[in-house]
């Protein structure tokens, strides 16, 4: 146990202006060169807790502070933000926000130069090395991917040289490739350069394979702090504040291990000793044999796009796809890929470059993208830029009222209902929480009665219990069958749980058409597209269980067969 | 109808030349000059226009710019929209000269003005075309401006890309889910009126959605010690210690100074007012 490097004793605060304090008497310490996970559910004070580390409360936040913070041995009252950023880093979780120059290197200069230091390059080139970003340097920050961005907002505090870097919601809006990868930096951080780091988490899966203790944060204080085997172990307790157990742990104490597993290979070392029947189940799902109406035909499309520095950038390379009606369709690929560019090409808010896009008959260069939109409802990525009236009311009125549908107000109280926000009409989008957002940007597509619904990335930063809501209301929504929907997406249980058909794109072109459980049947095809499939099925792949379970219930379902087989 | 993508006159065009005269990605002889002699050209040449009503002078001023504006590789869609703009204005002037009973004497005076205002035009164009955000940031602070103006000249330009594609998708919301109107109308008119409405309305949505996520900006500045950087003088002196004027500048004033001087000898040769002219 070494020294520790932050000590909060007795620390309460109030936000100016607020009735009840956010946090309560805290008492937490937390050593050197630990990794720290601090979890908690929504309002349980994480993140303010994290800003007293710098210095924002009680510097920036005036409110009411009370007891004592040292971090580095420096009582944070006494000091100031500027001072103790040289010690601890923040990462935000809207990353992208926090960018503020044109370009990587400036950005990451921008505190030495600011803080007055002479070596502010070597800093820089430091700072980029640490990250190996060091390509990105001269890169506009505009021009930068999710991740890339996210490892500049990094590097751009490394560039202080703190001790101490403290991430909040690492995860958020990387799909599950990039997520480790900004985890494995955390690590190699950590580990070589023997940097405290502290995240903000609610992804279990990464909580239980990273970090080194956790702390469980509820009203305002820690319940506690735990080394990770033992916070890992008290899944329920972890549940019921609102971070559901990992799917390999749920699997794994349903079938009464005592440890819970921290990794999908600690998982397959600790059940290998149950017997796996050797005799492949025979493929239930149908590939593609579905005998119901083409409503969108895509052929033969080509689309490309100039960039700024005069380069053509192909995107889709002769595509064809057709969708059937009632299809539940996932969009998987790398980033790149076309996903966005191919839905855009459905909703007729592009066209191509060559080729032609039909849908419910009509060629979407024959039409308007505002004739079209009868047809097809597209929901952007951001809900925010969704929300254009003062009221989710207003914003799901918008299509019905203006295009004289019949009854109009009715199909908004339904719809309100349907989606299951009657309670916040009145309220303007941009108040209501990820997961509220999400449903109402469900609630303004389905008020337009579409033949296709498309939606890119539609379960992206939500925590999951929000994604899981958001799941069960697309599964909803489909079961009548006269919808078809097509999803953006690379949350891949949401793809094992909603979806009938599975689109990969690759290169231009489509180059998997299958059903969820054939496509994680095909660690070529995953490696392929950069897809990570669930913790549950990586586990069955492990085990030699084929077709590969798609869901705890599943998993555990065929081991308990397997064993009573065998028993 | 049959829509097609196109690469030039399109939104996306539009969106790209926007980036590109932002960011001075095409080059041209400003943009390796010293940023803060590009200010001082641009200052000299935009006031002199205006110490004169000779023509003489003010149609070398007028040459004068529109080599500049060669020089520093201005792109298509603002030099589009310039001379369109100076065709119109000839338009109207001739238009309103002949129905308000001027004569040939109105419209001299009037070309007068449309030759200073082009001359202006023009070396704005050329100025900041070739400026990039760090170096116009950094040019206006080794000019004595406010640290906060400099700041704000820089992190306008970072947001330039992102604001103009928000706009594009909350005008494509409005687009898709607003009815477009029954009947085209004369010439369109109600296509026009009804997209001129939606572009105002989509400014809204962009205030709200930007000002709800620099709460987290102002608070990331602190911590990188951006007010710490308003009192300590060493942090000005690093960010211009690059600043060094070189040949190229002093032969490009040099010119400059020269040229001006030249054309208000000329116009003391040969002059021509507008009395001449009538």
């Amino acid at each position: 146990m070494s020294d520790p490097i932050i000590e909060l004793r007795n620390v309460s605060f109030r936000y100016p202006g607020a009735d009840d304090d956010t946090l309560r008497n805290v008492n937490l310490t937390i050593s050197e060169g630990d990794v720290v996970s601090v979890v908690g559910g929504n309002g349980s004070a994480k993140t303010t807790l994290c800003k007293t580390f710098n210095g924002l409360i009680p510097h920036y936040w005036q409110g009411e502070f009370a007891g004592v913070a040292e971090v580095c041995g420096i009582d944070t009252f006494t000091s100031s933000v500027a001072e103790l950023s040289s010690h601890v880093g923040y990462v935000y979780q809207d990353f992208q926000n926090q960018l503020v120059r044109p370009t990587v290197r400036d950005e990451i200069a921008f505190g030495p130069v600011n803080f007055g230091l002479a070596d502010h390059r070597e800093r820089t080139a430091e700072a980029l090395e640490m990250l190996r970003i060091t390509e990105l340097a001269d890169k506009f920050v505009w021009q930068l991917s999710g991740g890339q961005a996210h490892l500049a907002a990094l590097a751009s505090v490394l560039a202080l040289r703190p001790r101490i870097i403290v991430v909040d919601e690492p995860v958020a809006e990387l799909d599950p490739a990039r997520a480790m990868e900004i985890y494995e930096r955390l690590e190699v951080l950590n580990r070589e350069f023997g940097l405290t780091v502290v995240t903000i988490e609610h992804h279990a899966e990464f909580i239980a394979r990273y970090a080194q203790s956790v702390v469980l944060m509820s009203g305002g204080a820690p319940v506690w702090h735990l080394p990770v085997q033992e916070a890992v172990n008290r899944s329920a307790e972890l549940a019921e504040h609102g971070i559901p157990a990992p799917q390999i742990v749920q699997a794994a104490q349903a079938l009464g291990l005592a440890d819970a597993p921290r990794t999908v290979p600690d998982a397959a070392r600790a059940l290998a000793h149950l017997p796996v029947d050797p005799t492949p189940e025979p493929e239930t799902g149908t590939e593609g044999a579905s005998t119901s109406e083409v409503v969108a035909s895509v052929r033969g499309v080509t689309f490309s796009y100039n960039t700024v520095l005069g380069r053509r950038q192909v995107v889709l390379d002769g595509l064809n796809v057709d969708i059937r009606r009632g299809d539940r369709v996932a969009l998987v690929g790398g980033n790149g890929s076309g996903k966005t560019t191919l839905l855009k090409l459905l909703a007729g808010i592009t066209v191509p470059r060559r080729g032609e896009v039909i849908v419910d008959g009509i060629n979407t260069r024959q039409r308007s993208a505002s004739e079209l939109a009868d047809h097809v409802a597209y929901l952007w990525q951001h809900p925010q830029q969704m929300f254009v009236k003062e009221s989710i009311e207003r914003d799901i009125a918008l299509f019905p009222e203006e295009r004289g549908v019949e009854g109009w107000e009715g199909l908004v109280t339904d719809t309100l209902d349907q989606v299951r926000l009657s309670g916040f009409a009145d309220r303007d989008g941009r108040t209501l929480s990820g997961g509220q957002q999400r449903r109402a940007t469900l609630g303004i597509g389905l008020a337009m009665r579409p033949t296709l619904l498309l939606a890119d990335e539609p379960t992206a930063s939500l925590d999951v219990t929000s994604r899981e809501a958001v799941t069960v209301m697309l599964s909803e929504l489909a079961t009548d069958g006269t919808m078809s929907s097509v999803v953006a997406t690379h949350d891949m249980s949401l793809v094992a749980e909603w979806a009938t058909r599975v689109l990969v794109l690759e290169g231009g072109t489509v180059i998997g058409d299958l059903t969820p459980g054939a496509l994680f049947a095909r660690p070529d095809l995953l490696e392929r597209a950069n897809l990570v499939p669930p913790q549950i099925t990586q586990l069955g792949h492990a085990l030699g269980i084929t077709p590969p379970p798609l869901n705890v219930a599943d998993f555990v379902s065929r081991i308990r067969k397997e064993s009573h087989h065998g028993a | 109808m049959a829509r097609k993508q196109r690469d030039v006159l399109s939104v996306e065009w539009i969106k790209l030349e926007l980036i590109r005269a932002a960011y001075a990605t095409r080059g041209g002889l400003f943009s390796r000059m010293d940023p803060r002699v590009v200010l001082l050209w641009y200052v000299i040449l935009a006031f002199a226009p205006w110490f004169t009503h000779n023509l003489t002078v003010l149609a070398v001023f007028f040459v004068m710019a529109a080599v500049s504006v060669i020089l520093a590789r201005v792109g298509p869609l603002l030099l589009g929209l310039f001379i369109f703009g100076l065709i119109m204005e000839a338009g109207y002037i001739v238009v309103a000269a002949w129905f308000f009973g001027g004569d040939s004497a109105t419209v001299v005076a009037l070309a007068a003005l449309s030759l200073k205002l082009g001359a202006v035009s023009m070396v704005s164009m050329a100025a900041f075309v070739s400026l990039d955000p760090e170096k116009l940031s950094d040019a206006l602070l080794a000019l004595k401006a406010p640290e906060l103006l400099a700041f704000a000249v820089s992190y306008g330009y970072r947001m330039l890309p992102i604001l103009v594609e928000e706009f594009n998708t909350v005008f494509d919301n409005y687009r898709l889910r607003s009815a477009p109107p029954a009947t085209k109308g004369l010439l369109g008119w109600r296509v026009v009126v009804h997209w001129v409405k939606m572009s105002v309305l989509s400014f809204y949505p962009i205030f709200l959605n930007t000002a709800l996520s620099v709460r987290t900006t102002v608070e990331a500045l602190e911590t990188r010690g951006f007010t710490y950087a308003t009192i300590n003088r060493r942090s000005r002196e690093i960010r211009l210690g690059y600043l060094r004027v070189s040949l190229l500048d002093v032969a490009v004033m040099a010119v400059t100074v020269g040229l001006v001087i030249a054309a208000f000898w000329a116009g003391h040769q040969w002059p021509i007012h507008r009395a001449d002219l009538a």
